[in-house]
């Protein structure tokens, strides 16, 4: 009760990271509704269906955003593939933030040898280029569900937010209450839940919202080369779309600028909050904003 | 000060020296060199697991590179009959697949590393993988390295005059819209750029790199074709690079403003543009420079995606046809070269950077 007061005062000071949140919120709200919309929009049918409608109608007051090659609802569509690019973004971003912060707090807390090892591994990981590996991966591995992408783009992405929240950990450690813990209490794993990791949320926050991040834009790339897991349409695959069927060409603009504009929009906010929570936490930085 | 290389033979008897003489009290005599030292160590472990992670990776993926290439040489050469084993033993051992993982990778580690070999590329058999990769490697860094330094020098300028005026409106619209921009693929900056310059307005080319009816060459007739050619994909790199500078630039200006040596500047009665350029400026320029080296570090990545949108000839267009024709040496060659290209360029910044500003000092 006592953090949620303080998360919610945190929000109420920073207008950046609220801005951010409040997009974020509409975002995944959309997604969240986006069965409902769909039907909305279809009518009694499905609006997906291919040859569902006419082909390559202009927008206008039937169909917001006209529709594509196969005759889909494109306003439908960039609703569904909303809900499939922040669902990639929930599960990379959980998976590769948890890892992150479980090496963290390992190599941050027991320092030593086991931070060298689990440090210099963390730097090796990181110089690798990840998108080459990426695409090599989905290239091999057909048929792949959007839990599987999202976690092998987490393979990458988990070394980030690792060395992030261990610099963070590595200040903390050496702070006279964790020292006071460390005598009144023995075990590690309670000093870690109940002094550090409190501390550390917004560093987790940040973390959480890089790889999202990456992660979203992760899939929209191998959508984009044509290589995304089969059976969803997400934002990247109607770019994707839009490029092969040559809807540039065709004047068919809504096709690319509306999901363009979509992602622009979430990575905006994604960038907000990690901005605000930098603010929030690092004083020298506040006002940077020229709040 | 520099950084001299110890003896050869001492560095292998640093553990069991006495402190009093020897290599101990050499280093403790020469920290800087002694901290050259570990750093270049540490830039050697790093680049072997990093390579050796690449290698496995590539290596533990499905598929038959072998089969791939006698079915293409069957297509092209109209050569119907089954492969003979002899044909089939030859080409593994040619493309470094013969023996088990092990030797596999010392044979491939050794290659690399004495002679610089990456083994013969599928796409283009029998070059070899490093030629492939070195034509069109001059591309990616044209393109991308051009790019990276405008958008750089742009973000910095930008950057640090939002921070000096900050509170102004123009300061945080350059701020506002760096925070919301920062982050957007460079991908779609060009899309929209190609959709509105090459399809709507049809001013500039939206594939290749240069007028196919000009031959290569140092003419001026090529030289603007390079550059007409480049202008869209150059340009949608420059505009999101620049919003990331200014803002990671304004964010190194904006504590820096509270500094006291700022204030005693003013109250020298010193101009606010020699205080901006002499005394605010030059204490953010170092990290931005650091930051700079890391990026044109990550070049030698190629941007597979602009590259692709503009067919242009370079690293990322090669890496993913290497991909889908499972041309393992050519796909591990690219990655190679990132590898060591950015670890190369971390090392040298942080071996110039104690000799550019005498407060780092990583050694104690």
């Amino acid at each position: 009760m006592r953090l949620l007061t303080a998360v919610l005062r945190t929000i109420r000071n920073s207008r950046r990271l609220a801005t951010g949140l409040v997009i974020l919120a509409v975002l995944v709200l959309v997604a969240l509704f986006s069965p409902l919309i769909v039907s909305a929009i279809g009518g009694g049918k499905d609006p997906i269906e291919l040859a569902a409608y006419d082909k390559w109608q202009v927008p206008g007051p039937g169909h917001l955003l006209g529709t594509d090659q196969f005759g889909r609802d494109v306003f439908a569509m960039v609703v569904k593939a909303l809900s499939v690019s922040l669902q990639i973004g929930a599960i990379a971003g959980v998976i590769s933030t948890v890892v992150g912060v479980i090496v963290a707090f390992v190599a941050g807390y027991k320092g030593g040898w086991i931070d060298n090892v689990l440090s210099t591994f963390t730097g090796i990981l990181l110089v690798i280029p990840t998108f080459p590996l990426l695409i090599a991966l989905s290239a091999y591995a057909k048929n792949v569900s959007l839990f599987q992408v999202g976690l092998m783009i987490s393979i990458f992405s988990w070394p980030f937010a690792a060395k992030t929240i261990r610099s963070q950990v590595l200040s903390l450690r050496t702070r006279p209450y964790v020292d006071l813990a460390r005598v009144t209490k023995s075990r590690d794993l309670e000093i870690i839940v109940t002094e550090l990791l409190p501390n550390l949320l917004p560093f987790i926050g940040v973390g959480f919202a890089s790889s999202a991040l990456g992660a979203i834009f992760g899939l929209v790339g191998l959508e984009i080369i044509g290589l995304g897991p089969g059976g969803v349409i997400d934002l990247g695959q109607i770019i994707f779309n839009a490029i092969g069927t040559g809807a540039l060409t065709l004047g068919a603009w809504p096709m690319f600028v509306v999901p363009i504009a979509l992602l622009t929009l979430l990575f905006a906010a994604l960038n907000m909050v990690n901005i605000g929570l930098e603010e929030v936490y690092n004083p020298r930085l506040r006002g940077v904003a020229g709040e | 000060m520099t950084a001299e290389a110890p003896p050869a033979v001492a560095t292998d008897e640093s553990q069991d020296s006495a402190p009093v003489s020897g290599v101990r009290a050499w280093l403790s005599r020469h920290p800087l060199a002694g901290y050259a030292i570990r750093r270049f160590g540490l830039y050697v472990v790093e680049l072997w697991g990093a390579l050796t992670i690449a290698f496995f990776f590539f290596r533990l993926m499905p598929g038959d590179p072998i089969q791939t290439l006698i079915q293409t040489l069957q297509q092209n050469y109209i050569y119907n009959a089954q492969a003979s084993t002899e044909i089939i033993t030859r080409y593994r051992h040619e493309f470094g697949l013969d023996g088990n993982l092990l030797t596999q990778y010392l044979t491939y580690m050794q290659k690399l590393i004495l002679h610089g070999d990456l083994g013969p590329s599928l796409i283009n058999y029998p070059t070899p993988a490093q030629t492939v990769i070195l034509r069109s490697l001059p591309w990616t860094i044209g393109l991308l390295g051009i790019s990276a330094v405008m958008a750089w020098i742009l973000g910095v300028v930008i950057g640090a005059i939002a921070g000096w005026r900050r509170g102004k409106f123009g300061s945080a619209l350059a701020t506002n819209l760096s925070i919301a921009l920062s982050h957007v693929p460079y991908f779609f900056v060009a899309l929209i750029l190609v959709y509105i310059f090459a399809y709507s307005m049809g001013v500039l080319p939206a594939r290749s790199a240069y007028d196919s009816n000009i031959n290569p060459g140092i003419s001026p007739d090529f030289i603007g074709s390079v550059l007409k050619y480049g202008l869209l994909p150059g340009l949608s790199i420059v505009i999101i690079g620049t919003f990331s500078w200014i803002l990671s630039t304004r964010m190194l200006m904006v504590p820096i403003l509270g500094e006291d040596y700022l204030v005693y500047a003013e109250a020298k009665g010193l101009k606010g543009w020699r205080i901006l350029t002499r005394y605010a400026l030059r204490n953010c320029y170092l990290p931005q420079i650091t930051a700079f080296g890391i990026s044109l570090g990550f070049i030698f990545n190629g941007n597979v995606l602009v590259e692709q949108l503009f067919n242009y000839p370079g690293l990322g267009t090669t890496l993913v046809t290497a991909i889908q024709q499972l041309d393992f040496n050519t796909i591990l060659g690219v990655t190679d070269i990132a590898i060591f290209s950015v670890l190369t360029a971390v090392l040298l910044l942080d071996l110039v950077l104690p000799l550019l500003d005498p407060r780092v000092k990583y050694w104690k």
